[in-house]
Parts: structure tokens; C-alpha cells; sequence
């Protein structure tokens, strides 16, 4: 995302959360709360906590976003790539868009919908050093095959929430949660496939630095406890791992093709 | 495989309740901003850094950025950082830190710097790279906050040492190292104890004295790397620097980074010296001459009248204090000092401060004047103020918070900043180019940490710094002998430091304080100061040769 795309991405943001865009132009933003993104945003809990034991009308307030550096005419939090509340904002946003079920919107023709489960799935290599990557992928749930970058199908097509009219839903012969487990051996399998000159690499540093730790310390008993920390460090360091986390995912009601 | 898998299962596990529960579900809009904040947060790939897409506002430097691509790519995140002063160890440290937290391989720090450096590294991190350091004053600090910066001595003692042993840091950074480099300290002890995954170690002389404190400094960061002690001081031990073994050498450059400034290519500003003569009206120099005409046996040894001529030098308040201090230990003085404060009396302006008055007006712009006396700082304030020029008062023992606001009423109100001690501590003052050195301090060091105040990274104009010498004084021979001779003034930023160094800087600082406090006569004075010249003359005729 580049700092061009900030813009596009909080209009977008705030329009999903049901907070109108009150003042628009290049490079700012002024947009109202609604009561929800106020607690969600704006940190004030004993305010709401107050309005709330009054049995009072809470006021969410408005919250002002400049996504250009150069505009110093308007009142606002300047925001960038790094800037603490774009991180707020990508963090609701994370967690409001993580289970979805829709439908393909298909009009003026009657159409089995067919059931898919997607996944976005992050994975994370980490030792000393880190890289990410992302896979996309969707089990159809009546036949069991998988498609990887499944996301690019998506996004082709229009969703919603309901079922359209003239359509009606296959329902899946496969449970969406024996669908996901074989996703997770897809991605392990996927895993195992690959050779990993990341991780011998830190495996080598590892055993390099340990040697020279373990010399280190010959002979001087009285520091067993320290040479076991420094040991201990080298592998919270060094020890190559995979960390597979789902990002989000649901099912997803295709035309059947 | 060589790989372990770790899967989140919190995604799944609240699946499993919504299909349960048939619900609720999200839009596709959602769901997409979702995607896209996940992506905006990947990290693409192993090497390079991220954080400086995070920080558009810093201007990082291009040896900022190596250094901390170097630690992160090639030195697997333990370091010393060692560049000279003034060459923004805080902000490769910072960037450092703040690649390891964007990338998750860094959640829990530990900061350890001195105690006066803790509420502006607080500031900085929070400030200019957005990570929510918090200033150690409560004992729940240590296991409630992630980013704690200390000092030392503070979480060395109990009960801070227990609660800090059983966290697990991530990373754990100390500012101004070098005072570790003997591992007897307590201090040393502390921070071998700890749990170091990643480590940075910043310093500016990582060498003051002898080569084997390297080695101690190394060890904490990665011990064995230079061998055990025992192995170290058979190879090493004779050595007196480290250009003296290639492959000693070469194993250090794999944990330290050192730039001197001129391998960053920086564009420095020019130094403008001018040195101002002021001749002795007659009345203070009746009282200088009276002072030399004291006996040594008259006065007590340790305060010869070396001391006294320095004072009125720099102002008869000065001097004052010293006599009053005098009189009260040694009543039998009483005759002779009285007779002093008489001739005292007579002097009602000083010519130096008419002489900085009028310099002050001309240069129309902010000034700061150094002082080494706290009289000559409240006379001057006073002074200036008669004459219509407000000034602020900065001294080294103020609280943080203090000399923030007297930066900040500097910066904003007044137009004079008058300093008595510059502090290697202190504070950054690059928005002013103008700088009086009222009187000179005897270690040039001083003068080096006065000046690079003002001319460091962001001084954007020359700097003037002005040198006010009484005439025929004890000033004029320090001046003419040392300042001159080693012309101080001319040189770029950061040499001087490379030849004191040399020169063992602790015992080189000594010896002068020694020979200014001790001389019986401005004779024998002469003779010691001009000997203690030859000596740095030779070591820089081979710091030069050695490069």
C-alpha cells in the first residue's frame, strides 16, 4: 500500500462502518463516528461509561485524517504508512472482515450455487530474520478439489449476503469444517514440498554462534546458569519455524460452471 | 523436515462457533479491507529493511540505513554500534528496534541508558518512530509494558533485578557502553545475566584504555567470539590497539560498526573561528597583578593562585566565591584577602562583558555563551539584562524537564543561552550558529562537547564560535599554548577525539587539570603546557600515518 492508496483505503474504511464522509477532498478526510467506531477508535471508555449509566444519548465525534504531508491548511492527524492510528485501523479491519458467507449475485437467470470454502492464509517464516506470504485457497465443498489463488476468481464476481432470486444453493457434501481441515494438510503438504535454505542458513548460524558459546564457557562451573539463558536466547533466535495463522475465510456460494 | 509448523487456531476455532451459530457474517467490502490491511502488513521478503517506509518523516541518513541493514541482514541482531559522536546512534538504534517490531521478531525490549538520557529516549522512540516506550517508575512497568527504557543503576537493585530476570526480552539495547567495559562492576555482572536474543550495545569510544575492554564488551554481546579470557589475554593481551592485529580486527567488524565522520560523506558545516583580545582596564588589572604577587606558602597549595588568575579572568564574582570560601577556612588570610576586595571594588565593569554585550548586539541572532563559573554566569545574566537582552541560565545539574523548558524558552524567547557546563549529556541545540567562548576550559574536550552542541547533524548554517582571551594573562598562555598549537579550532569534527583517544584520554585530562591547578608560576606553567604539546604534535603526526 502506498501512501496514494491510504486515502482510497479510509474512504472505503469508514463507508463499510457506516460512518459518513462528511468533508472530502485530495488528501483529507473528515468523517462522523457512529457510536461503535467511536469505542473502537477514539478511546475514551469512562465517557461512554459515563453517558451509559445516565442513561443518556452519547455524541460520537468526528474524526479529521490528513493522508497528505503537504497540507498543512487543515486541522487534523496527518496520517502515513507508520502513523499509530492507520495501524488502529488496520487492526479493526482485520478483525470486522474475518467470517463471511455470500452468495454470487446472479441476475435474471436461475442458477445452482455451489459451495466453496476460502481461505486467506498467512504464513510466516521466522528465525532471526522473517518473510511472509500469503496463500489463497479455496475446497470446493461437493467434489473436494482445491484451488490455489482462489482470491482472483473472487473478486471477479459480485457478492451479497442473501441468495438471489431464480437461485437455489447445492448444500456441501463435505462439512466446511472437514473442508478446512484438508486445506491445513494441503498447506503442511505444501510445506513439506519445499526445500527451505532459509532455515539451514539458521540452522548454520546457529550451531556457528553455539560452538563458540559453548567454548566460551569450559570449565567455569560456577556459570552454568548463565551459559543455560545464553543458550536458551540463541534458540528463541535462531530455531527456524513456520507460523501459519488464517487471516480470514467462509463460504462462498459460486455458479457452478 | 528442518521446519517446525505452528498453527493459530483461533480463526478455526470461532468457525466453528459461527457455522454453529449460523452467523454473524460479514460483507465482501469487508472482507476485502481486511485482505488489504493484511497485505499492507506482510513483510515481503527476508532481506531489506521496512521500517523506513513506516517513518516517512525521519530523514535517515544513507550510513543510518546500512547499519541497520547490516544488523539486521549480516550481524543476525547483536551489535556494537560504535560510530562517533554525533553520527545518530539513537536513530540506527531506533530503526533497528523498529524493523524487528514491524517483522513480529521483536515484542518485549529492554533500554538501558543513563539515567539522564532515559525521559529523552522515552520521547524519541514514542515521538519519531511511534513505539510506546515507557520511562521505568513503577515496579509494575516491568512486567505490564513491553518497551521499558531504565537506567542501569535503577534495575540493577532488587527488587527490579528479580522481576527483570524473569522476563523474556526480546531485545535488550544499552546506550553508552563503554561503561561496561570492565567486567568486575557490578553493572557488568547485571547485564551478563541477562537474557540477550537480540542485543545492541551503542557507544562512541568502544576503546578508551586498553584493548581487553573490547573483549569484555564483546563477550557480553557474543561471548566466545573473541575466545575465553584466558585465550584472549595470551594472543591479545600486549596489544595497544587494534590496528595492531589483522585478524583480531576482522573478527571485531563482524559485531561492531564504527563510521567516523568522514566516511559518511555528510556535507558538514564550516567552522568559523575568531579569537577576541581584550586588554585588562586598569583596575582589573591591578587585581590580577595583586594575585601574582601573592607567595604560594600564603595560600593553601591545592587552590595555588593559578586558580585565583583564571577566576578574575572570568569575572570578579568569580573570584569572590573563592576568596569568601578561603576566608572562611583560613582566617589568618584575612589581611591579604581583605586588601584584595578592596582593589575588588574598584572594578565596576568588566571589560570581557562589555565586550560580549557588544558582540551580542551585533550579531543580532541567537548566541550561547559558555562559562566554566556560576558566579560569571549570574553576573552576565544580570549584565545583559541591564542592558535590555533577556538570557536563559543552563547548567548541567538541571533536571531533564528543566533544561527542556530553558531549551525551549532559547529557542522561542530569548536570545542568549548562557551555559556552564556543555554536558556530553546535554542538549542539542542546532538552531543556533553562534557560540562565545567567554573563557576557555582547560581540557579541549570540553570545548569539543561545547561546540558540538550547535555543530552537529542538522546545523544547517556555519558555525562562529568566538574565543575571548584576556591579554597578557594565564588565559593567553592557554590559549596561545594549547589551543593553538593543536589549532583545536580548524579541525573537523570528531579528529580530536581520535587523537585523545590515543593519548588515553582519562590520563591525558588528568595531567593538564594537574598542571593548570598545580603550576607555582606562569614560568613552570609554560614549560609543562609546551612538553604536554610535543606529546599530541607525535601522536598526531601517527594517527595521520596510520591512515
Amino acid at each position: 500500500m502506498q501512501q496514494d492508496d491510504i486515502q482510497s483505503f479510509l474512504e472505503r474504511f469508514f463507508t463499510a462502518a457506516h460512518c459518513p464522509i462528511v468533508e472530502r477532498s485530495d488528501g483529507h478526510i473528515r468523517v462522523q463516528l457512529t457510536v461503535e467506531m467511536d469505542k473502537q477508535l477514539m478511546n475514551r471508555p469512562f465517557y461512554w461509561h459515563y453517558v451509559e449509566r445516565i442513561g443518556a444519548i452519547g455524541e460520537p465525534l468526528q474524526l479529521s485524517l490528513i493522508t497528505k504531508r503537504s497540507i498543512h491548511e487543515k486541522k487534523g492527524e496527518h496520517i502515513h504508512f507508520g502513523s499509530p492510528r492507520l495501524h488502529q485501523i488496520f487492526s479493526i479491519a482485520k478483525m470486522n472482515g474475518r467470517f463471511v458467507r455470500l452468495y454470487e449475485q446472479v441476475f435474471e437467470r436461475s442458477a445452482a450455487l455451489h459451495p466453496w470454502l476460502h481461505t486467506n492464509i498467512l504464513l510466516s517464516y521466522e528465525c532471526d530474520r522473517k518473510q511472509d506470504r500469503l496463500l489463497s485457497l479455496g475446497i470446493h465443498l461437493i467434489s473436494g478439489t482445491i484451488v490455489e489463488s482462489f482470491y482472483d476468481v473472487l473478486k471477479e464476481k459480485q457478492w451479497g449476503v442473501t441468495v438471489p432470486d431464480y437461485c437455489f444453493t447445492i448444500s456441501p457434501l463435505i462439512k466446511p469444517i472437514s473442508g478446512l481441515a484438508r486445506l491445513e494438510a494441503f498447506v503442511e503438504r505444501l510445506i513439506a514440498s519445499e526445500t527451505h535454505e532459509w532455515a539451514d542458513a539458521a540452522r548454520a548460524r546457529w550451531e556457528e554462534d553455539l560452538a563458540l558459546l559453548k567454548h566460551f564457557y569450559e570449565g567455569i562451573e560456577e556459570k552454568q546458569e548463565e551459559y543455560e539463558k545464553e543458550k536458551e536466547a540463541l534458540r528463541q533466535r535462531y530455531e527456524p519455524r513456520i507460523h501459519i495463522s488464517i487471516i480470514n475465510g467462509g463460504v462462498f456460494y459460486l455458479e457452478a460452471k | 523436515m528442518n521446519v517446525t509448523m505452528h498453527w493459530e487456531r483461533s480463526w478455526k476455532d470461532e468457525f466453528v462457533t459461527r457455522i454453529e451459530r449460523d452467523g454473524p457474517w460479514s460483507n465482501w467490502e469487508l472482507y476485502e479491507l481486511a485482505l488489504e490491511a493484511t497485505k499492507a502488513l506482510t513483510i515481503p521478503q527476508f532481506d531489506g529493511l521496512q521500517a523506513p517506509k513506516h517513518l516517512p518523516h525521519i530523514t535517515i541518513l544513507p550510513h543510518q540505513y546500512d547499519v541497520a541493514r547490516q544488523v539486521v541482514e549480516q550481524m543476525n541482531g547483536k551489535a556494537i554500534l560504535a560510530d562517533e559522536v554525533g553520527l545518530g546512534k539513537t536513530i540506527e538504534a531506533g530503526l533497528i528496534l523498529k524493523e524487528y517490531m514491524i517483522r513480529g521478531l521483536v515484542k518485549k525490549a529492554l533500554i538501558l541508558v543513563p539515567a539522564s538520557l532515559v525521559s529523552q529516549w522515552v520521547q524519541e522512540l514514542n515521538e519519531k518512530f511511534f513505539i510506546p516506550a515507557v520511562a521505568q517508575k513503577k515496579s509494575y512497568v516491568w512486567e505490564q509494558c513491553d518497551v521499558v527504557v531504565s537506567s542501569i543503576d535503577t534495575a540493577k537493585k532488587q527488587p527490579h533485578r528479580d522481576i527483570i530476570y524473569e522476563q523474556t526480552y526480546d531485545i535488550v539495547i544499552i546506550d553508552e557502553a563503554h561503561k561496561l567495559k570492565n567486567n568486575k562492576t557490578k553493572n557488568y555482572e547485571f547485564v551478563q545475566g541477562l537474557k540477550k536474543k537480540f542485543c545492541l550495545l551503542l557507544t562512541a569510544t568502544p576503546i578508551q584504555n586498553r584493548v581487553e575492554e573490547i573483549f569484555h564488551l564483546v563477550s557480553l554481546l557474543k561471548p566466545g567470539h573473541l575466545g575465553n579470557a584466558e585465550q584472549f589475554q595470551k594472543r591479545y593481551g600486549k596489544l595497544r590497539t587494534l590496528h595492531d592485529d589483522a585478524h583480531l580486527k576482522e573478527l571485531i567488524r563482524k559485531v561492531m560498526i564504527r563510521h567516523r565522520r568522514h566516511d559518511t560523506g555528510i556535507e558538514w558545516t564550516k567552522r568559523h573561528v575568531e579569537t577576541i583580545f581584550i586588554e585588562f582596564s586598569e583596575a582589573e588589572r591591578n587585581v590580577y597583578e595583586t594575585i601574582q604577587r601573592f607567595k604560594s606558602p600564603l595560600l593553601d597549595t591545592s587552590l595555588s593562585h593559578m586558580t585565583l588568575l583564571r577566576e578574575i579572568c572570568s569575572s570578579k564574582e568569580a573570584l569572590f566565591c573563592t576568596l569568601k570560601n578561603m576566608l572562611e577556612q583560613k582566617p589568618h588570610l584575612e589581611t591579604t584577602i581583605s586588601a584584595l576586595l578592596q582593589k575588588m571594588n574598584d572594578i565596576n565593569e568588566h571589560t570581557k562583558a562589555k565586550k560580549a554585550l557588544e558582540l551580542i548586539q551585533t550579531i543580532n541572532d541567537k548566541v550561547i555563551v559558555f562559562t566554566e563559573y556560576r558566579a560569571t554566569q549570574l553576573y552576565l545574566q544580570w549584565f545583559f539584562k541591564q542592558h535590555g537582552i533577556s538570557s536563559v541560565p543552563f547548567r548541567g545539574g538541571f533536571k531533564r524537564s528543566k533544561k527542556d523548558w530553558m531549551k525551549e524558552l532559547f529557542q522561542h524567547r530569548s536570545q542568549v543561552l548562557i551555559a556552564t557546563e556543555a554536558g556530553g549529556e546535554g542538549i542539542n541545540l542546532q538552531f543556533c550558529n553562534h557560540v562565545i567562548n567567554y573563557d576557555l576550559p582547560w581540557n579541549p574536550m570540553r570545548l569539543e562537547q561545547r561546540i558540538g552542541r550547535v555543530h552537529r547533524l542538522g546545523q544547517t548554517k556555519d558555525v562562529h564560535i568566538y574565543n575571548f582571551v584576556v591579554r597578557n594573562t594565564v588565559e593567553e598562555h592557554i590559549f596561545t599554548l594549547l589551543y593553538e598549537k593543536i589549532q583545536l579550532f580548524e579541525r573537523v569534527v570528531g579528529e580530536l577525539d581520535d587523537i585523545l583517544m590515543k593519548l588515553q584520554s582519562p590520563a591525558f585530562s588528568n595531567h593538564l587539570e594537574r598542571i593548570i591547578a598545580q603550576s607555582k608560576s606562569e614560568g613552570e606553567l609554560k614549560i609543562k603546557m609546551q612538553n604536554l604539546v610535543e606529546i599530541l604534535a607525535n601522536t598526531e603526526e601517527q594517527t595521520h600515518a596510520a591512515r
